[in-house]
Parts: structure tokens; C-alpha cells; sequence
């Protein structure tokens, strides 16, 4: 933790804002002002867009969740039994909901669904006050983070746009040196760019919600986002492109000079990549389209398969350099406000998109919620167990929150280490300090040290975590109210509940929820398969949407086999750029088809047929050059060969090039045969 | 006080009512200030925001309230 101005000013913004919530709070006589109180901490967040818009889907879902329990207690009160049914159901329901979207607003949904279990369970023994308490914790989230969204926007506000700029430019730069050594040391893969690329295209999905809760002087440019997105998840398969045509060159021991010149010309281009903020250096552009420039010329009038793969190279190589180049001024546009930035294709209004959703474990996931609920309100029931419903509650709110981790069980036995932890501080304060003092100013007082100190976990990426959990241990221990009323056995028997129901959470997701990594990796690039099956059968030229769902999906699979160790497993049959190859390839020809003689356009559907089955095999086992696909390609590619040199047709030939090395056996006899109109 | 609003037998604080309406005034108003650039002459926008929803609400008590009644205004 480094003492910045950026800290302290969250710090201080943060103890402001609880301080002023607990004290508006008392000053309204508000049931329970620790509510308010943890409120804070829940949406304090460094950016200040993050906090609003944490803060508006958490009133959002509050009042979803209130309405529920509303709706739920009044009719079922006399049936406990089927309202615990009915409101784990409604819990596993919304958890299933927010895991079909992992932006922002997903939390919504968490807590429409946790909320109804707070405000219903607590309220069946008097069940008269359930329009009370539902008021009381809206009234009281809504102050919390009111009073967080005020004091974050006011103190020296950070948007997330000045956070995400500084990534995709440190990621563009890494990019090019990286592409500087694939293309000189034909270095294979580099997992960890392919890791932080990945991840930050699926982050610019997922964060840019923000924006939109930012103040007003940042500037909401969503197609900006959404172009850059593209661009970013192009460069990496457009280098392995490159990288699988020269070693196919490689091992015809036909690389000519002028193609390790244009390799050469590229790398030394890339290397001298300026990143975002930058100017390129005009001499290396200079020498780049001088080098590009010969490549096709030298293969003129060829059909040589050598000469194919260098005309793919080149096609390759400069579409690379225009598309990284792109990337770095949509970059910089993308923090100004009104400004078009140069690009080829003219942005259109921002479409709507999804990354992939995972239904099978979304249920799981839903299932287990609903499991320790219902084992929690069995032990409160069948126990006459009169803190049951905070177990209840906890247990909800246990599976909700860490749902979308592989292994939740062990983050939330972390929380409840964190928990023990803060209790005995909460007593403490509960019953040494607090019968000593009087008034708001002393509590204020003495409740800053702990404000302070959690505040400034918070302030740290590694901390932020244990300091939720702390905080939220602390406040829900005192739970504060607006008279002091000591009592041990209740302090006692509800922290107890509140750790049963997370030890609840603990063992149902033990049982439902633990997935091996691994396995969860190759069920993604399964997934990935699919996609490329059906984008074959069902060819569009316009894959956006399918390049973001493949390379959110790549980002994700490599997380994982890093993360566990496992990177023999990349090569042979997990390859996300090279299904992200293919896939860009089949759009490619769709494109290009328009350039063929209309008789020789139905033979593209002989080459996406054979695009489909080889990935049908490679679900079922096989490996993807198992099946020959190699003669229908040959014969597309001689029939683009035999047109005249247009754009269009370099495009397409490219594709069938890239087609042809991903699917077939390297080294495998080009034979291009006459299409028999 | 201003005093409680009454919707359909629910009373809610009538200074509530008035500060959703002009919170929704001000998120009107921001986006048209936003359409013609204006916030590059200012200079903190969280604190421009936040003053200018505090305006609005007491330009929205001040038309909406009897001036008798009202202890907001001149």
C-alpha cells in the first residue's frame, strides 16, 4: 500500500461519507443505521463511476428484492415452510438471472434476490412489521449510498475511462513488442499477452457500464469502445496467421528475401510501436510500404503454392498494421469528447452485445443457493432456532456473492476467518467503549480509527476484499441503533447465526459448486468448437459479436490452464486463435464470394461444410486435419486464382490459405483442380 | 417542515418527492449540457453536478410550495 494522493483522497471521502450517513441516520431515528453504515463500504470503489453505478443497481435491486418479500411474507406467514421454499426458490432464480451478464448491473439481481430473504425471514415473527422494515432498508441503503455517491464524486474523482486508457495503452505497447519478437524469432505463443489482451477487450465490455454513471465531463463514446474492441481482438490472430503461413513456407524451404524482408520491416515497425500516446516514426512507415509493396509483386502472375502463402503474408502484414494502428488512435478517442476518430470502416451507433453465458453452471450455481437456504431455514424450523433466519440470510448472501468463482467455497471460508476476526473488535467497542461515551461527536469519534482503517484496506487491490468483509463484520456486530442496549447473549446468538449460515454456504457449495478448473477450460473451448461449427454452417460476414464471445472465451481458458499450471494442454486441441482464425477466414470468403463466377460460388459451401464437420470431429475427439478438407479448399483456391488480382480476391485467397494451413496437415501436396462448371 | 405528501394512503417526506423530481431534472439537464460540450469550461464536474441539483431543488420547492407555508425561499 503506497500513500498517494489518490488514497487519501478516497480515504477521506469515505469516512466522510460514513460518518455523515450514520449521523443522518440517528438524526431521522431510522431503525437501523448500521445498514447505512456498510452500505458505504459495499459501493466505495477507487473509480467514481463505479460507486454510482453500484450504488444505482443496488437501490435497483433493493427495491426489487423489498417488493418480493412484501409480496411473499403477508400470504405465506402461517406456511413457513412454504415460505422458505418460496423464497430460496426466488433467491436460486435471481442468482441464475445475474449470472447471465457479468456487467455491472448483474448485481441488480443479486440483490433483488438476497434482500427479500433480509427483509422476509427476519419479519415472521412479527410479521405486522414487514411494511416498516422493507421501507426501513431502502430508506437506509439509499442514504449509504447516497452519501458514498456524493462524497466519491466530490473528493477528487477518478473516472474509469483515465484507468481503462492507461491499460489499453500499456497493453498496445506490450503488444508490439510482442508482435516485434513473433514475427523476427518466430516465438509461438505468448500466453501472457494472449491472457492480458483478452482480458482487457472482455474488461472494456464489462467496465464501460460505468461510464455512463461518470460525471458528466467524461465523454460516453460506446461505438469508440466498441470498434476498439474489434481491432484489439484482431491483432493476435492475424500475427499467428502470419507466423502458420511462414512456417508453411519454412518447411517448403521456399521463404524468398523479400518475405523475410516484409517480416522484418513489420517487426522492426511494431517494435517502434508508440503505443497510444504517441507518433509513429515515419521513416520505419516508410520502409514498412516499401517492403509490403514488393511482397505481392515478386508473386505476380503465379499459382504456385509458394507464391499463395506469400500473397497471404503480405495480405496478412498489412491488414495487422492497419488494424493496430487503428486500435491506437480509436484509443485516444475514446477520451474525447465529440471527436471522429480515422478509421476505415465509419463507426455506426453502438450495438447491443453479450460475452458468452455459461447456463449450465449459472444453475448450478442457482441450485446451491437454494440448497443452503433451504438447509438454513430447515435448522431454524425444525430447531426452533430462534436466530435461524440470519442464517438463513447469510447462507443467500454467501452464495450470491461468489458465484461466478470457480471455488467459491474457499473465498468464503476466507470470510468467515474475516468475520471472527472483526467480531471480537465489534465487542469491544459494543461493551467496553461505547457505554463510556454519549452523544453523536464521541461515536463519530471513536468509530473513525476503524472507519480510517478499513477505508484504507480498501484502498489496496489485495486488501479490498478482507476489508468488505471486515467492515461488514464490524458494522453488522455493533449493529447500531439509536439507543445503546447492551446485551450479550443477543450480541452472541445472532454473530453465531450469521456464521452458521456461512458455514452453510461453505459446505453446499463444497458439494455442488467446486469445478476443476481444467475441466471448466476445456468445457469453454468446447463451447468455443461450437461456435465455429455453426458459424460454418451459417456463414455471415459480419462475426463481431462472434470474435468478442471467441476471444472473451480464449481470454478465459487461458486464465485458467495458467493459473493451474497446465500449459501443455495449449497446442493440438485447445487453440482459441486459431478457432478465432478460422472463424475470421469463413467471414473473409463470405466477403469475398461476391468476386467469383456464380457458378463456382456454390463450391464455398463444399469448404464451410468441410469446416464444419472437421470441428464436429474435434468435439467428438478427433483431431481437426483428421478429415481431408484439403480438395474442396484446393479448388475454391484455384478458382480465386484464376480471377484477376482485385482486393477482393487477395481477401479471399487469403482465407483459403489460412483455411487450408489451420485444417490440413502441414506439408500436405497443394493439387488444385479444375472446377467442372 | 415542508410536510409529508400523501400517495394512496402511503406518506412519504414531501422534500423526498421533490428530490427525485429534481434529481431526474438534473440528469435531463446533463445530458443536454453534455450535447453542447459545456462541461469543458467546468472545472469539477462531480461538485458542478452536485451544486446543480441542489439549484434545482430549491427552484422545484420554490415554484411548487405555497410561499406561506414553505420555509425555503426569499
Amino acid at each position: 500500500m503506497h500513500i498517494t494522493g489518490r488514497n487519501l483522497a478516497f480515504v477521506l471521502a469515505n469516512t466522510i461519507a460514513v460518518i455523515v450517513a450514520l449521523y443522518i441516520a440517528f438524526a431521522s431515528n431510522l431503525e437501523r443505521p448500521y445498514w447505512a453504515m456498510f452500505t458505504v463500504f459495499i459501493v466505495a470503489k477507487p473509480i467514481t463511476g463505479a460507486v454510482r453505478s453500484k450504488g444505482a443497481f443496488r437501490f435497483l435491486g433493493t427495491v426489487a428484492g423489498a417488493a418480493m418479500a412484501l409480496l411473499l411474507v403477508p400470504p405465506l406467514v402461517h406456511a413457513p415452510v412454504l415460505l422458505c421454499l418460496a423464497t430460496s426458490l426466488w433467491i436460486g432464480l435471481c442468482l441464475y438471472l445475474s449470472l447471465q451478464d457479468r456487467r455491472p448491473r448483474s448485481y441488480a439481481f443479486l440483490l433483488a434476490g438476497y434482500t427479500a430473504a433480509i427483509v422476509g425471514l427476519a419479519v415472521v415473527n412479527s410479521p405486522n412489521t414487514i411494511f416498516d422494515t422493507s421501507v426501513a432498508r431502502v430508506e437506509e441503503i439509499s442514504l449509504g449510498l447516497v452519501c458514498a455517491a456524493v462524497a466519491h464524486s466530490v473528493f477528487f474523482p477518478q473516472n474509469v475511462l483515465e484507468e481503462l486508457t492507461g491499460r489499453i495503452d500499456r497493453t498496445l505497447r506490450r503488444c508490439g513488442t510482442w508482435i516485434a519478437d513473433a514475427l523476427l524469432a518466430r516465438q509461438s505463443i505468448d500466453l501472457e499477452t494472449q491472457e492480458q489482451l483478452a482480458g482487457l477487450v472482455s474488461d472494456l465490455h464489462v467496465l464501460y457500464e460505468h461510464v455512463v454513471f461518470e460525471t458528466s465531463d467524461v465523454p460516453r463514446n460506446a461505438s469508440v469502445m466498441q470498434a476498439l474492441q474489434d481491432r484489439l481482438a484482431l491483432i493476435l490472430p492475424r500475427v499467428s496467421s502470419v507466423q502458420a503461413a511462414f512456417a508453411a513456407l519454412s518447411t517448403a524451404g521456399s521463404v524468398s528475401p523479400s518475405t523475410v524482408q516484409a517480416m522484418e520491416a513489420t517487426s522492426r515497425w511494431a517494435r517502434a510501436f508508440p503505443g497510444a500516446n504517441g507518433a509513429p516514426r515515419s521513416d520505419v512507415e516508410t520502409m514498412l510500404d516499401a517492403a509490403l509493396a514488393q511482397l505481392p509483386a515478386e508473386s505476380e502472375s503465379s499459382s504456385e503454392w509458394t507464391s499463395l502463402v506469400q500473397r497471404t503474408i503480405a495480405t496478412q502484414l498489412r491488414a495487422l498494421v492497419a488494424e493496430l494502428s487503428e486500435a491506437a488512435r480509436l484509443a485516444v478517442a475514446l477520451k474525447d469528447a465529440g471527436g471522429t476518430p480515422a478509421v476505415a470502416t465509419p463507426l455506426g451507433p453502438p450495438s447491443r452485445r453479450a460475452l458468452p453465458r455459461d447456463r449450465g453452471l449459472a444453475l448450478l450455481s442457482a441450485f446451491a443457493a437454494t440448497a443452503a437456504t433451504l438447509i438454513a431455514c430447515a435448522l431454524w424450523i425444525e430447531g426452533s432456532w430462534p436466530e435461524g433466519a440470519a442464517a438463513a440470510e447469510f447462507a443467500a448472501i454467501g452464495c450470491s456473492l461468489f458465484a461466478t468463482l470457480d471455488n467459491p467455497s474457499k473465498v468464503l471460508f476466507g470470510v468467515v476467518v474475516g468475520i471472527l476476526l472483526a467480531l471480537p473488535v465489534a465487542a469491544v467497542y459494543e461493551f467496553a467503549i461505547f457505554p463510556k461515551i454519549d452523544g453523536f461527536p464521541s461515536l463519530a469519534l471513536v468509530l473513525a480509527p476503524m472507519v480510517l482503517l478499513f477505508s484504507w484496506m480498501q484502498t489496496s487491490e489485495r486488501l479490498e476484499g478482507m476489508a468488505l468483509v471486515l467492515a461488514i463484520g464490524f458494522s453488522g456486530g455493533l449493529a447500531l441503533q439509536s439507543s445503546y442496549q447492551p446485551d450479550f447473549a443477543s450480541f452472541v446468538n445472532s454473530n453465531t447465526a450469521e456464521v452458521v449460515g456461512l458455514l452453510i454456504a461453505v459446505v453446499a457449495n463444497l458439494l455442488f459448486r467446486t469445478i476443476d478448473p481444467v475441466w471448466n477450460a476445456l468445457r469453454i473451448s468446447k463451447s468455443g468448437w461450437y461456435a465455429v461449427a455453426h458459424l460454418a454452417q451459417r456463414p455471415t460476414s459480419d462475426i463481431r459479436d462472434w470474435t468478442l464471445q471467441m476471444f472473451d472465451r480464449l481470454g478465459l481458458v487461458t486464465q485458467r490452464l495458467v493459473s493451474a499450471k497446465r500449459q501443455d494442454l495449449f497446442g493440438r486441441r485447445i487453440d482459441g486463435l486459431r478457432d478465432l482464425r478460422v472463424g475470421m477466414n469463413l467471414a473473409t470468403l463470405q466477403r469475398s464470394s461476391d468476386a467469383l463466377p456464380p457458378a463456382a460460388r456454390k463450391s464455398i459451401t463444399s469448404v464451410e461444410s468441410a469446416v464444419s464437420e472437421a470441428y464436429r470431429g474435434l468435439i467428438q475427439g478427433e483431431s481437426l486435419t483428421h478429415r481431408d478438407s484439403a480438395r474442396s479448399i484446393d479448388q475454391v483456391i484455384a478458382a480465386f486464382a484464376a480471377q484477376g488480382r482485385t482486393q477482393t480476391v487477395e481477401d479471399g485467397v487469403t482465407a483459403l490459405v489460412g483455411l487450408r494451413l489451420d485444417l490440413t496437415v502441414l506439408g500436405s501436396r497443394y493439387l488444385p483442380q479444375p472446377l467442372n462448371l | 417542515m415542508i410536510g409529508e405528501t400523501d400517495i394512496h394512503g402511503v406518506f412519504i417526506p414531501t422534500l423526498l418527492v421533490l428530490g427525485i423530481g429534481a434529481f431526474f431534472i438534473t440528469l435531463v439537464l446533463q445530458v443536454i449540457l453534455r450535447r453542447l460540450h459545456f462541461y469543458r469550461f467546468v472545472w469539477h464536474a462531480g461538485l458542478f453536478d452536485t451544486a446543480l441539483f441542489v439549484v434545482i431543488l430549491w427552484a422545484v420547492a420554490l415554484v411548487t410550495l405555497p410561499a406561506s407555508s414553505s420555509g425555503v425561499g426569499p
